[in-house]
């Protein structure tokens, strides 16, 4: 099953990467759009012989700066063609890229520099540069011995008394770099990319760490091109499989797999063309432009988008609010009446959909960018169910879909036509999904399964069987005999004082599909009821204040009017409405800030970190559970 | 290979693309639409109709020339009626009997006397430019209001072109490779009005197509920028003189070809047409179609010409009213009144003309459901 046996050990059939498939689209298809960035506000197209011959320089560039097989390049850039280039350079001449999010701290850059023994870095600008060069001058990073610049802006002229031109290198530079050594030793880079060994290191990535420190998970060649084949060749996150006539819009850090996975091995496998948004605060405007046909989100994306709905609902015209409320009232009952009928349309909510797509359902996708979404898909984190139907309601086919980085994101999806709400769809073809009888931990076993953690063996032991499973970590159950639905993380289960299990992510995604809810913690761990700690959207509850003529300063000044704690009070007595007795949240505070990267909240890829949360807020925690009446904030029910 | 991306109205891959001719498949499919109506506008309309809608289309291409002076690089004019009476007695003089008591060369081919008509007065609107380039607002438009009644004055005063106050002269005829125009066929399967209709149709698409590509030009930018702000356009490099003199020239060229037209219709024309009345009729034309786009002032210069279609029918209403001019109140007072009227009501409640409704229209339906 595996690409491992199509190129048994020792024999002399070239193993296929992403490079090597990038190397044949340039060669089969030179003139067609492989990448599109915006550059002054036009989308500027880079054609298949252009990425590869940006591939073939960075990889000659690598070499001519002496970096051999095994060696790993860090990436840490916001989402441009540059990223991939550096990304599929590094793998052409078989070195790994280690992807950072553009929103790492100095510290942590130093962590995963040092951790990653990274021996070239590419920075995207001053921003970046500036981080890098704090850990070199504490002495952090040993082995990194080149920075590549991209953008020369405040760079430029700058550093260079202080560091030469053998540490400090432009994108433009270290390119011409390439030119030479490719004149010097032509085909050298070729010769590589076809002596790439399916066990070769393809890239480093490095978990959350909701916990504790990040981890680098070493995915190997056959891992990548086993996900290729499962997820996009045969269609298991877009069915049916991507073309060279899907766009995508490239948005999420290509440091975390799932975007990875949809932005460059994606467009490697199946020459879908990516576009490249200009920032993430770009993107409701991006998507309305780009239209593009696949669209992966996190969960905070769709809810951010269904709250942007709600907002600027509420700031249009009598009439078409009116209008847009009624048809989109009018989507809920059309799908509920399509559940009930099996999934299939019948003949009467085929033409109120039809009456629904003039008058709201074409415009309103249009308006959110996906009116020609063929198939979208929700991944890397649990989402309310509420948040999946508005949108498959009003005509977006929404699929959610389950995998984590140590499998290659390879686990299950909803496929089309055979979806369950709340379940995260069944296992793709050839993947080997189980529920520890003991535990109910999910396992997976395939040829995704990765190599290890990055010089952590005992971590590795931990989660990897040595008969081949991996131990997700998240707890499920099974759901009509083939579909998988996710509890909750295993450590995240909260066992109250009365002895009985509950999932927290099932409650705070409840919540967080109110426009309101931005970020809700559930707490109640050995405790005789549940609270929640609740940071509110600002933008939506600050539009609230505004029309009920409210005026605030700051978040913290908002969340301490009496007004806003009715306002979320209402929210959260709803889900309570829909909760069991004991899964209800009895009490909850409002987080006077948001949570932040910076301050050790949240992970770089946005996870909360529970603990440091809870302890950041130890007194407003204890202040849920004193006995005391509630004060202003919060309302015992 | 699929390097063009269809059906994504906001997505541009060059800036050609943003200023092309038409940008989106419905203003396409639009102007396909208004354009196909009006040529088959002599099948289903009177000829009575006919001649005032052939009136008012060479208006539109004077409105046109306006427009680029005044709503394209923002300089304002009000001399625009002598340069289209430069351009009528000049296509008179070329086209005209060498026999007559005023002066005729007797050339009656349009192609001859239509260019150099235009050619004449774009002379003039350069001679113009070197002052109007020194000078902005308000006193420019004293300046051209000069040149209205210097041009008053040598109408009225050289008979032997223009025929004499009171007297006049018959213009030229349009007459395209031996075939007249304002004669019915000789088969007589078209009336006069229903093929001079043809013609300044056929002619105002051409000016407007000229109108709309020079408009998206580097020259026409360049206008634009000069518009906005005259000061930051010479920072970006554009040499004002050139670009106001070019300005006028066009702007004169268009009024010239306009002026040449006019009267054909008609066939008859006197010194004091050419009066500040014309001109203000010119400027009611761009102000309320929408100053700076070519659709708009092809709009407005239809409805301010057809006003007096409309307003002819007051009296029936109105019987205090009178229709013969020797009686006060009458419709032509009120005409005048109303051309005022509308400039002031525009300008105060909707600066952007017609087409600034079109535009509020059109934004209401593109940002459905929302209102932003």
């Amino acid at each position: 099953m595996s690409v491992l046996d199509q190129a048994p050990a020792g024999a002399h059939a070239a193993t296929t990467s992403p490079a090597t498939r990038i190397r044949e689209h340039a060669r089969v298809r030179p003139r067609a759009v492989a990448l599109r960035d915006k550059h002054l506000g036009v989308w500027r197209p880079w054609t298949w012989a252009h990425y590869w011959d940006q591939v073939e320089l960075v990889g000659h560039a690598l070499l001519a700066r002496g970096v051999q097989p095994g060696d790993r390049v860090a990436i840490h850039s916001e989402n441009r063609p540059e990223w991939l280039v550096a990304d599929m350079g590094a793998l052409a001449v078989r070195a790994a890229s280690v992807g950072l999010y553009p929103s790492n701290p100095a510290a942590e850059v130093g962590y995963l520099l040092a951790d990653s023994g990274a021996v070239v870095l590419v920075a995207e600008d001053q921003e970046q540069v500036d981080k890098a060069l704090e850990v070199l001058a504490q002495g952090g990073a040993p082995a990194l011995r080149t920075i590549v610049y991209v953008e020369p802006r405040g760079v430029r002229g700058r550093y260079e008394a202080t560091y030469g031109q053998a540490t400090l290198v432009s994108w433009e530079d270290f390119l011409a770099e390439g030119v030479q050594h490719r004149e010097t030793h032509p085909g050298a880079v070729d010769a590589l990319t076809d002596a790439a060994r399916p066990d070769d290191l393809a890239t480093l990535i490095y978990t959350s760490g909701t916990t504790g420190p990040p981890k680098g998970a070493m995915l190997t060649v056959a891992n990548v091109e086993f996900a290729i084949k499962v997820l996009c060749e045969e269609g298991g996150f877009t069915s049916p499989p991507p073309g060279p006539d899907d766009l995508l819009l490239s948005y999420l850090p290509l440091s975390h797999v799932a975007e990875r996975i949809f932005t460059t091995w994606f467009n490697a496998a199946a020459a879908t063309q990516v576009c490249f948004a200009e920032s993430i605060d770009t993107v409701p405007q991006d998507l309305r432009e780009v239209q593009p046909t696949i669209l992966f989100g996190v969960p905070r994306i769709w809810e951010k988008l269904l709250a942007g709905v709600e907002t600027r609902l509420t700031g249009a015209t009598r009439f078409k609010r009116l209008s847009t409320r009624y048809w989109l009232k009018r989507a809920s009952a059309i799908a509920a009446a399509v559940e009930a009928n099996g999934g299939e349309h019948t003949r009467a909510t085929r033409l109120q959909y039809a009456l629904g797509w003039l008058f709201c359902y074409r415009s309103l996708t249009e308006r959110l960018g996906m009116r020609r979404v063929r198939h979208a898909t929700s991944g890397a984190a649990p989402i309310a169910p509420e948040v999946l139907t508005f949108f498959s309601s009003i005509g977006v086919p929404m699929h959610e879909a389950y995998g984590m980085t140590e499998n290659t994101a390879v686990a299950t999806s909803a496929k089309p036509g055979r979806i369950r709400l709340g379940t995260v769809g069944e296992a793709h073809r050839g993947v080997e999904v189980r529920i520890d009888e003991q535990t109910g931990e999910i396992l997976t076993r395939h040829a995704g399964v990765f190599a290890g953690y990055w010089g952590r063996p005992e971590a590795t032991a931990e989660v990897l069987d040595p008969d081949g499973w991996l131990h997700t970590g998240d707890v499920g159950e099974w759901v009509d005999g083939s579909f998988l639905k996710i509890t909750d993380r295993m450590k995240d289960i909260i066992i109250t004082a009365g002895g009985k299990n509950i999932s927290p992510s099932q409650i705070e995604n409840e919540l967080k599909a109110s426009p309101y809810v931005k970020e809700a913690l559930v707490v109640g761990d050995g405790r005789t009821y549940l609270t929640a700690l609740i940071g509110i959207e600002l933008d939506t509850v600050g539009e609230w204040a505004q029309r009920q003529r409210l005026g605030y300063s700051t978040l913290r000044d908002l969340t301490e009017k009496p007004e806003v704690v009715e306002l979320l009070t209402t929210v959260v007595d709803d889900v309570n409405s829909r909760l069991a007795s004991v899964e209800q949240v009895k009490v909850f505070r409002l987080l006077p800030k948001e949570l932040d990267h910076e301050d050790g909240e949240l992970t770089a890829s946005q996870k909360v970190k529970r603990a440091a949360v809870v302890a950041a807020f130890d007194d407003l925690v204890e202040s849920m559970y004193d006995g005391r009446p509630a004060a202003a904030t919060g309302a015992q029910r | 290979m699929s390097t063009k991306v269809t059906g994504r109205p906001a997505f541009f891959q060059s800036y050609g693309q943003e200023l092309a001719l038409f940008n989106t498949r419905p203003k396409k499919v639009g102007v396909a639409l208004v354009v196909l109506v009006a040529v088959l506008g002599p099948f289903f309309l009177q000829d009575p109709l006919l001649r005032t809608l052939s009136l008012a289309f060479v208006f539109a291409i004077g409105a046109l020339g306006l427009n680029m002076v005044t709503g394209l690089a923002g300089q304002v004019s009000l001399g625009h009626a002598f340069f289209v009476g430069i351009g009528a007695y000049t296509a008179a003089a070329i086209s005209g009997d060498p026999d007559a008591r005023t002066i005729g060369f007797g050339v009656q081919e349009m192609w001859v006397w239509l260019p150099a008509a235009g050619i004449v007065a774009a002379l003039f609107g350069v001679l113009v430019a070197p002052i109007a380039t020194r000078l902005r607002g308000l006193y420019l438009a004293i300046v051209t209001l000069g040149l209205v009644f210097l041009g008053e004055h040598v109408f009225r005063e050289w008979s032997s072109l223009t025929g004499g106050a009171g007297v006049g002269r018959s213009a030229a005829d349009p007459v395209l490779f031996g075939f007249d125009f304002s004669q019915s066929s000789s088969d007589s399967s078209f009336t006069g009005p229903q093929q001079l209709y043809s013609l300044m149709l056929a002619l105002l698409l051409v000016f407007a197509l000229a109108a709309r590509n020079i408009g998206r030009s580097k020259v026409g930018r360049s206008f634009a920028a000069v518009r906005d702000r005259d000061m930051a356009a010479e920072m970006m490099g554009i040499d004002l003189p050139r670009a106001k003199t070019l300005a006028f020239a066009l702007s004169s060229f268009y009024a010239g070809c306009a002026g040449a037209l006019l009267y054909t219709i008609s066939g008859f024309f006197d010194p004091g047409s050419f009066s500040l009345l014309l001109s203000v009729q010119f400027i009611a034309m761009v102000l309320i179609g929408g100053a700076g786009t070519v659709g708009g002032t092809i709009a407005g210069a239809l409805f301010v010409s057809l006003l007096p279609t409309l307003s002819r029918e007051l009296p029936r209403f109105l019987t205090f009213l009178s229709s013969s001019p020797a009686e006060t109140p009458n419709v032509f007072q009120v005409e005048q009144i109303l051309y005022g009227l509308l400039i002031v009501v525009f300008l105060l409640f909707e600066p952007r003309g017609l087409y600034g409704i079109w535009v509020r229209l059109r934004t209401y339906w593109k940002s459905w459901p929302f209102s932003y």
